[in-house]
């Protein structure tokens, strides 16, 4: 299941196979307040009323901006969020993001896939448990 | 060593923070493809100054905000300083303010102010009457009526109670007086209050600024041609004259003395007949107070009784009235018939007093002298003014077989139909309704109107001020029955007033005429 990108936004967003709400970020995108309003929506109503746990692969990332923060900041369907990066610019921007907005759900950065695939996996556990 | 790429971009880095630290939190600095470690330092620097500058940003906003809200607390504290709040008219210290700046400006060569003070004449019995919620809507009316009388650059205050001041600024005496006179026929329009009609008039003193003069002098002298207005019998505009402050200080003369006659046993009081016309037959006598001034001679009430009212002393000396003309009563009781009638003056202040019925009983009773013996006498515009507890007096006072009268007929506001709603048995006609009578033949005609319409209400009348022959007998020949005046006797001591009622007693030959 996927619903089309934003035209500014993000690049795709899919629910895989394993339930995981997988959102990527085009490389060099800058984050806006509206463009972050528009993914956050986008994820709700892909998980209707479920909670499920979610990879936003944001490596090549150029900037979010404060209100995309706040946005972040907002509870929504992800029940505990991956951030997924690669470069020194990813964990800044990242860490910023978790660091100035009370996240509302697990959330924790990452720049190895697979260790994220796993966070994220034990909240499916925890959630079929 | 860095590279010569690396280190253009930590120049570019250490220019970024110059800029910040000069105080432009817009600066920014874009990272690199390479997504190093000099990039993340570029976006860590970007971020915290966005935070810097929404914070910066927050405050300054807050700042503005807070201003706002105390430039505006301080708006309504100005206004709540200057302005009275039942009303919203400038207050005693903003009006003041502005008399100031006007006698400032007359100083340098201006025209000087003119400030007039109002005063409502009936606003105590109203307010005691109906209530203070009454008072307040009649306050608010008089503010509003005042409002529309007086031109944009003038300015109107409530100086507290029932006391109004306008300032008149650039204006000729023709003008001012113009405008007070305007307020004074806004204050005799009636008020609606509580679905009742009353009547609160007022007096207006003017006082016209010279150069020199001070907002406080204004306010003093208006002050005393306002007082003069209520002297003057209510109900006018009086403009300050300098005589006015000896009368001001006389009042305060009088009040204080008036206070020692009382217990000094000062007062006294006159006996004027009242005649059946007809016959000539003495039925009554109307008590009136006399001061036997210890260096004045005797004063007549006119010189005195608004002082009392005034200064508080009219309860007493209503007291002492009552004791003395009932007591006096008691003792002529042997020598005259049951059906004589002694009428003594009651103040509206009196009415007003909650205890005025039961003393009036306790002397009766103290005296031996039966209730219908006394009739208590009560002006028009005292009646008038609609208060409920004073009525209540009254109407008490008729259940214990007291006579009511309605004294002054013709000098106020009140109807026939109103008067027939009172607790009262007799009307009293004003002296100047008869004036003319005997060779003013419109006079004569409407004098008979209000008679008939007296009778048609089952009132009794008695006219006031029969000074000559012809007028007694143009009432006779318009069917009055009762009368009083100079040419039956004026008002004399007891013991010419005992002699004057056994010389005419039943069955002896009337000889007023």
């Amino acid at each position: 299941m996927s619903v089309d990108p934003e035209p500014s936004g993000y690049e795709s967003l899919v629910i895989d196979d394993e339930g995981i709400v997988r959102l990527q970020w085009p490389a060099d995108v800058r984050i806006t307040g509206a463009s972050a309003r528009a993914a956050f929506d986008a994820v709700n109503r892909l998980c209707g009323s479920a909670r499920r746990p979610m990879l936003v692969d944001m490596a090549m990332t150029t900037s979010v901006a404060r209100e995309a923060r706040a946005v972040f900041g907002e509870p929504s369907a992800a029940s505990r969020i991956a951030l997924l990066g690669r470069s020194p610019v990813d964990r800044v921007i990242a860490n910023f993001t978790l660091g100035v907005s009370r996240v509302p759900c697990p959330t924790r950065f990452f720049t190895d896939r697979d260790q994220a695939l796993r966070f994220l996996r034990e909240g499916l556990s925890d959630a079929a448990g | 060593m860095t590279q010569p790429a690396e280190d253009a971009r930590l120049d570019a880095v250490v220019d970024l923070i110059v800029q910040l630290a000069a105080g432009d939190l817009t600066a920014r600095l874009d990272p690199s493809p390479a997504r190093d470690s000099v990039d993340a330092v570029i976006t860590g620097i970007n971020l915290l100054a966005d935070e810097l500058d929404n914070t910066y940003q927050t405050l300054e906003q807050r700042v503005i905000d807070r201003t706002a809200l105390l430039d505006q607390a301080r708006r309504e504290l100005e206004r709540m300083a200057f302005h009275d709040p039942l009303t919203g008219l400038a207050n005693r210290s903003l009006l003041g303010d502005r008399i100031g700046q006007a006698c400032a400006r007359a100083d340098r060569g201006g025209r000087p102010p003119c400030v007039f003070l109002l005063d409502l004449d009936e606003f105590k019995t109203i307010n005691d009457g109906l209530g203070h919620g009454a008072g307040d809507v009649i306050l608010v009316e008089v503010a509003r009526r005042l409002t529309g009388v007086v031109r944009a650059t003038d300015t109107v205050g409530r100086l507290g109670g029932d006391e109004f001041a306008v300032l008149l600024l650039e204006v000729t005496e023709d003008e001012a007086l113009r405008i007070a006179q305007r307020a004074l026929q806004e204050m005799q329009r009636p008020f609606t209050v509580a679905n009742r009609t009353v009547w609160a008039g007022a007096s207006i003193g003017v006082c016209f600024g010279r150069r020199g003069h001070s907002a406080d002098l204004l306010f003093r002298d208006a002050d005393t041609a306002m007082y003069a207005a209520k002297a003057c019998g209510r109900g006018n505009v009086q403009v300050f004259l300098p005589h006015m402050h000896r009368a001001a200080s006389e009042r305060l003369r009088v009040a204080s003395e008036l206070g020692v006659a009382i217990t000094a046993g000062q007062l006294t009081l006159h006996y004027q007949p009242v005649v059946e016309l007809a016959t000539g037959r003495i039925i009554g006598a109307e008590a009136l107070v006399r001061w036997r001034h210890p260096h004045r001679g005797l004063l007549l009430p006119v010189n005195f009784i608004s002082v009392a009212e005034d200064s508080g002393h009219i309860i007493e000396l209503g007291h002492w009235v009552l004791q003395s003309a009932i007591g006096q009563l008691r003792c002529w009781q042997r020598q005259l018939p049951s059906s004589f009638q002694l009428h003594v003056n009651l103040s509206p202040v009196e009415v007003r007093w909650p205890g005025l019925a039961t003393f009036v009983a306790d002397t009766l009773a103290q005296h031996r002298v039966p209730p219908h013996q006394l009739a208590l006498e009560i002006s028009e515009t005292g009646v008038m003014t609609g208060d409920a507890g004073g009525l209540e007096t009254l109407l008490t006072l008729k259940k214990l077989g007291i006579g009511i009268e309605i004294d002054d007929f013709g000098t106020g506001y009140s109807s026939i139909s109103y008067l027939r709603r009172l607790p009262i048995d007799t009307v009293k006609v004003d002296q100047s309704l008869i004036t003319d009578i005997a060779v003013d033949a419109h006079q004569a005609t409407f004098v008979g109107a209000v008679l008939r319409l007296i009778e048609s209400v089952q009132l009794r009348a008695v006219v006031e001020g029969i000074e000559s022959t012809p007028q007694l007998e143009q009432l006779i020949a318009l069917g009055c029955d009762y009368g009083q005046g100079h040419l039956f006797s004026e008002a004399v001591p007891a013991d010419q007033m005992i002699r004057l009622l056994l010389d005419r007693a039943p069955g002896t030959t009337p000889t007023w005429r």
